[in-house]
């Protein structure tokens, strides 16, 4: 694939869902290797919309979906995309359905038709790259929310995806929590896309920022966001100095 | 509502487990893994609801919902109910081994029956989908008590009294469920209507 | 909220392949359901509590668990010894105590706890997991148990919403009685656990999908070792046959 093709592209997005108004309208989108994007508006913009648009999830009623240098429309070209991206549900218990952290860890690998050797090789690996070694017998219901969250990454990680897609990481996490997820973004070496409220998340794991109005999405590539912290009146918003 | 191990006959349970093994296939034969899905989480909903405890004057009985069971779910009601039995047995040792077969004949068999008699009127008008569902909720626990008291004295003729005594302390519970299963059906019906569909 | 506090332990039961332990606590279980005698229960019941101080479970816990028949028991001990017809042992007015009726109520006691005893050393003593894996093992078809482990699993989430919930209406002044507000205000309650549970099995089955989900469930193997498959093995199948052998023996010489 050429470097400068987009390895996800939306055009003249359109979804509604039953008996409510349009969420997405005419959407666009580009997302290039390496992007570390951020994703921010007011909920019920439609963040989670796209992101299941992307997975295949919801079909548009109208517009194109490319990923990965393809036209995706049927559920075959979707089984490809979800095996090369990786989606992290906004409720870790949606995520999380096996008993033991293991199991649910290992559920991926062996979809993707591992031997149970290798999946829990792989299960292994990726929860000590997250720092997790300890938690392969630990029962999925009983973790914290920071906990589940981490071993949610973990069995999308397991799949080894080439993107990921990351719908609200940093909520109901503790500060310690919330630096080690930065850390292990930063470390991914990956391409991905986040959605979150807390701009002091961005600042540290992304590089750009779009955000969402009118079903459309804004990507707004002069605002690069600043690392410095500081506060001021509707700093919360995206600003210029 | 279910009957404790070690009182049943063995042709009681037999028969017991062989309809609950038939319900079951015909149940999961329905269902494919996206449904079965649902069915599951129902299927712990109507676990979490069955311990919800309410008041009937200085006593207080917990909640059965089998019939609203019934109505969402059909003939998935087999193996859901039997799920959530073999997991109160193993939470909460309520019943066991042996009885497995015919306390899920007990609430899924009315919880089916149910479902052919009064989910139709779910779909009228407002009035009738509640009466639809008071009658389900009374009718689910009255079969439930019927049957519970038909396994006790087909065990043992002089379980009669007995069988007599539980039937009759259900009779408030069958008031209950019914109007619960009204006002339930009725909520739904007003949030969220695709999911009865 | 829903605790299970048999399930950890390392004593032998807790190291016996999951798989025995069901395949056991059946056959033990169905045998003690169908005995008559009184010594062939006594043998059953003496099993049961044998394999509880095997497991080393917490005697107060064990008799808690217990504690759900009592109910039932007090109920055909009020009752059956009145009504059940046969010689009397004491006339207490005009209540006759029949004989035929006591021994009823005490084979029934026996055989209800005999077998609640080997429920609880033989599969309170599994993790939930542990007993899906090995249900699908011993045949039992995926379908189901994979229908027990989601419920299983969702149970905790859902409990946690319905105290939340019920936390929210008793902050409003929500005080249960019994009146047709109460049941209505129950109603709702039930109403809004059922309509979340159905929009997150839809979420759920979406993440199932994300990972490559194709209708084919997949269970690890066992995990832990299991060292004492034979020593339970010659216990559980000599305490079955010394069963078996008195109920025949019994049903014989009568």
């Amino acid at each position: 694939m050429e470097q400068n093709q987009p390895i996800i592209s939306l055009q003249g997005i359109y979804y509604s869902y039953p008996g409510r108004r349009t969420i997405l309208k005419d959407l666009g989108l580009d997302i290039f290797k390496g992007d570390r994007i951020g994703l921010v508006a007011p909920n019920g913009s439609g963040k989670t919309t796209l992101f299941h648009i992307i997975m295949g999830l919801l079909r548009p009623s109208a517009g194109k979906v490319n990923i990965f240098g393809k036209e995706r429309q049927t559920e075959q070209d979707f089984m490809d995309v979800r095996r090369r991206i990786g989606l992290l549900f906004q409720d870790a218990d949606d995520q999380l359905f096996s008993p033991t952290v293991l199991e649910d860890v290992a559920f991926g690998p062996l979809n993707l038709g591992k031997s149970k050797e290798e999946a829990v090789a792989i299960s292994r690996k990726t929860l000590e790259f997250l720092g997790l070694d300890d938690f392969e017998d630990r029962i999925t219901y009983k973790l914290s929310g920071g906990e589940k969250r981490l071993v949610s990454l973990a069995t999308v990680l397991a799949m080894e995806p080439e993107v990921l897609l990351l719908d609200e990481p940093g909520n109901a996490l503790d500060s310690g929590m919330k630096s080690k997820l930065i850390n292990v973004l930063n470390n991914l070496n990956i391409t991905y896309v986040l959605i979150s409220h807390e701009f002091d998340f961005f600042s540290e794991t992304t590089d750009r920022i779009f955000s969402m109005e009118d079903g459309k999405l804004l990507q707004d590539d002069e605002v690069y966001i600043h690392t410095h912290r500081h506060s001021h009146k509707v700093g919360k918003q995206p600003h210029k100095h | 509502m279910h009957i404790a191990e070690g009182i049943l006959s063995a042709p009681v349970l037999i028969g017991g487990a062989g309809v609950a093994l038939s319900g079951t296939a015909v149940g999961l034969k329905a269902v494919d893994y996206e449904r079965i899905t649902r069915v599951g989480i129902l299927s712990s909903a109507f676990f979490v609801a069955s311990l919800i405890h309410v008041n009937i004057g200085p006593s207080s009985t917990h909640l059965i919902l089998n019939g609203l069971v019934g109505l969402m779910l059909g003939w998935a009601a087999f193996p859901a109910i039997l799920v959530a039995l073999i997991l109160q047995a193993f939470l909460f040792q309520y019943g066991g081994i042996t009885v497995l077969g015919v306390n899920t004949v007990i609430m899924a068999l009315p919880a089916v029956i149910c479902y052919y008699a009064f989910r139709p009127l779910l779909f009228k008008g407002y009035k009738l989908a509640m009466a639809g569902a008071f009658a389900c909720g009374f009718g689910s626990v009255f079969l439930a008590a019927l049957i519970m008291g038909l396994s006790l004295i087909f065990s043992e003729e002089n379980f009669l009294e007995v069988a007599a005594l539980i039937f009759a302390a259900n009779l408030p519970v069958m008031i209950i469920e019914g109007i619960v299963t009204a006002f339930c059906v009725a909520f739904i019906k007003k949030v969220n209507p695709e999911m009865l569909l | 909220m829903i605790t299970e506090p048999f399930t950890a332990g390392n004593s032998v039961i807790h190291s016996v392949d999951p798989r025995m332990k069901i395949v056991f606590a059946v056959m033990l279980s169905c045998v003690v359901a169908v005995a008559n005698s009184l010594l062939t229960l006594s043998a059953g019941l003496a099993t049961g509590l044998m394999l509880i101080v095997l497991a080393r479970l917490d005697g107060r816990a064990v008799l808690k668990r217990l504690a759900v028949v009592f109910g039932f028991m007090a109920l055909i001990w009020v009752v059956l010894p009145v009504t059940y017809p046969g010689p009397a042992i004491i006339a207490l007015g005009p209540l006759q105590i029949s004989q035929p009726g006591v021994v009823l109520c005490l084979k029934i006691t026996l055989k209800s706890i005999a077998i609640l005893s080997i429920l609880i050393a033989l599969v309170a003593t599994t993790t939930l997991s542990t007993i899906g894996s090995a249900l699908h093992r011993l045949g039992v078809p995926g379908k189901l148990v994979y229908l027990l482990v989601m419920t299983y699993r969702y149970i905790f989430v859902i409990e946690n919403e319905y105290q939340r919930l019920m936390r929210a209406a008793r902050i409003r002044g929500f005080h249960p009685g019994t009146n047709i507000h109460s049941y209505k205000t129950f109603a709702y309650l039930t109403g809004m656990i059922f309509i979340r549970a159905s929009a997150r099995a839809e979420n759920v089955y979406r993440a199932m999908l994300c990972r490559g989900f194709k209708g084919q469930f997949h269970t690890l193997g066992p995990v832990a070792p299991y060292t004492q498959n034979r020593a339970f093995t010659v216990l559980t199948t000599a305490a079955l046959i010394v069963i078996l052998g008195l109920e025949i023996w019994n049903r014989i010489s009568l």
